[in-house]
């Protein structure tokens, strides 16, 4: 009986091709016959394959150290070389810094996406307060405020009312559309031409007159003034039938300093009187078009007449200065008589009469309230 | 370079080492160290990891080579870059250092070279083994085993070394350490594929 030595003796000479044909053949006869005689081949050949590869790979990694060190070497004989030059000075770098070197080297790419995003962000922020401030910021021109009112800002109070109303007598408000902005306007001739400031139509799609009886008018613009903030309106409703007699006239000269003035407007839904004295014959940063009033005017009361004790038409309400107290600003009427005069020659002839007699010299002032009031109009703005 | 030693295409250092000529294999392990060298170093290596990580490399080339079984699709450079780049990933996983990305400074491309590595780490797993079984197998097997596999000694020089009376009698004893070999690798071989 062979051992399992005898057989590694056999397929160690079969492996290597030096048996005879016939002990070959005897072999690979029993090898198919037996699959655990075939198996202990396989077994050798894997033992022998790893066992060699072993060898191999040691022998291989021996070489390859060799060239290391023969590398290694070279470069020593260089350096040898190389110390005949005086010796260099050598930077010592201490363990710390050893230490921080090796993190900035790790991690510098990290640490420069956080700075740049740390950056971005405080700038960004930065710059989006500024914006945001910029944005708050009511008016170009400091310190001035135009009064035309935003109807928006009231809507918001009158939907609270309107919910209230409903829930006191069940029955649904009616929903009026009130408008972007509203502001105030006065009858210029009795064929329908009205006076308003410009700021007020700044920008508008439509306008609609509202006249203290609630009748509505349409309108349009037919002359404007940047400058003078001033815009002639003229309504074109087919309903319109003139407005009769105007009581008041137009002064075509400066008034005095000191003089009592009053206005009327419209800076909620209701006609609002308000009264006070003409202190300057300038207007904000001494703009000559304009007088300086101080009559407490809201936003609203924009285009709104200014008139002197006798009933005359002195000034249309332009705007106020915010940080000042009590000083607004109204256009002198001289401006607006010469615009119409110049109107009136114009290529395309409008045909305002500016009314001569002045029916409220005289009158107490709330009888002249009550002849004016019909000849102060809402004016409201769609966009 | 070029201190009078030949210059090989990459064809020829293929041709030339599948030869066993080792003076191609100094020059391609000359030639490539540096760019191996720089990328261990800026990806938080030193020069010894940087070495053992290269000659790690240029083995799973060699034998591929000897082998003949290699099929390269690239530039020996490349083949070189990517197996060593992968060598390193791994260090530095084991290490626990690896911050997610290396910077590479050599086109990196998907080459044969990943699957090679996988066998030859496959290998190293055996030889491991190997070298466990022949380290309990005892004298005099050990030392002959070694003598005959590792150290290419033949079966003459054997007799002679270990006083044997003819080669028959010193191959025998080979045979004989074979079969105990084999039980010692084997248990552990078959131990290590049940997990």
């Amino acid at each position: 009986m062979k051992t399992e030595a005898d057989y590694y003796a056999l397929f160690e000479a079969y492996r290597a091709g030096e048996l005879a044909a016939p002990a070959r053949q005897e072999l690979e006869r029993r090898l198919a016959a037996d699959p655990s005689f075939a198996q202990q081949l396989t077994d050798f050949d894997l033992l022998n394959g790893t066992l060699r590869g072993y060898g191999e790979r040691q022998r291989t990694r021996r070489k390859l150290q060799a060239f290391q060190a023969a590398l290694d070497a070279e470069a020593a004989a260089e350096e040898t070389y190389q110390t005949g030059n005086p010796v260099m000075p050598t930077v010592h770098i201490s363990g710390v810094e050893r230490t921080l070197r090796a993190f900035w080297g790790n991690h510098r790419a990290t640490i420069a996406v956080a700075a740049s995003v740390a950056i971005m962000a405080v700038f960004g922020t930065l710059l989006g307060i500024e914006w945001w401030k910029a944005a708050q910021k009511p008016a170009p021109t400091y310190g001035y405020t135009m009064l035309r009112r935003e109807v928006e800002r009231i809507k918001r109070t009158q939907r609270a009312m309107n919910r209230a109303i409903t829930q006191i007598d069940g029955t649904k408000a009616e929903e009026v559309n009130p408008g972007k902005f509203s502001g105030t306007g006065f009858a210029l001739s009795p064929n329908g031409y009205l006076v308003t400031s410009y700021h007020v139509i700044q920008g508008a799609d439509s306008l609609l007159v509202e006249s203290r009886t609630h009748d509505h008018y349409r309108a349009e613009p037919v002359f404007t003034d940047v400058a003078r903030d001033l815009a002639i309106l003229r309504i074109v409703d087919k309903d319109f039938h003139g407005f009769g007699r105007l009581p008041y006239s137009f002064k075509r000269t400066t008034a005095d300093l000191g003089e009592r003035v009053y206005t009327l407007g419209y800076p909620r839904e209701d006609l609002v009187f308000n009264d006070g004295s003409l202190s300057a014959r300038s207007g904000f940063e001494g703009d000559t078009g304009f007088y300086q009033i101080s009559i407490p005017v809201n936003p609203g009361n924009s285009g709104g007449p200014v008139l002197d004790e006798r009933g005359n038409l002195i000034g249309i309400v332009s705007g106020k200065q915010s940080d000042v107290q009590s000083a607004a600003f109204a256009t002198k009427s001289s401006y607006l008589t010469r615009l119409v005069d110049s109107l009136q020659t114009a290529t395309v002839a409008h045909d305002i009469t500016l009314p001569r007699a002045n029916l409220l010299t005289g009158t107490s002032r709330p009888q002249q309230i009550r002849k004016l009031q019909n000849y102060v109009f809402v004016v409201k703005v769609y966009e | 370079m070029g201190k009078g030693l030949p210059s090989y295409t990459d064809a020829e250092f293929v041709a030339a080492i599948r030869q066993d000529d080792d003076r191609a294999l100094a020059q391609l392990y000359r030639l490539h160290l540096p760019m191996v060298l720089h990328l261990v170093q800026q990806n938080s290596g030193t020069e010894d990891e940087a070495k053992d990580v290269y000659q790690e490399g240029v083995m799973v080339f060699y034998e591929k080579v000897r082998d003949g079984s290699l099929e390269l699709s690239c530039q020996i450079k490349t083949y070189l870059y990517a197996v060593c780049r992968r060598l390193w990933l791994k260090r530095l996983a084991e290490k626990n250092r690896f911050g997610g990305s290396l910077s590479d400074h050599e086109p990196y491309l998907e080459t044969g070279a990943e699957q090679d590595l996988l066998d030859a780490q496959e290998r190293d797993r055996q030889f491991g083994l190997m070298g466990e079984a022949l380290e309990r197998i005892g004298e005099p097997c050990r030392s002959l085993l070694e003598g005959f596999y590792l150290l290419d000694k033949s079966m003459q020089e054997l007799t002679t070394e270990f006083g044997y009376t003819n080669a028959d009698n010193a191959k025998n004893q080979k045979y004989k350490c074979l079969v105990r070999l084999k039980k010692l690798f084997f248990t552990h071989y078959q131990e290590e594929e049940s997990f």
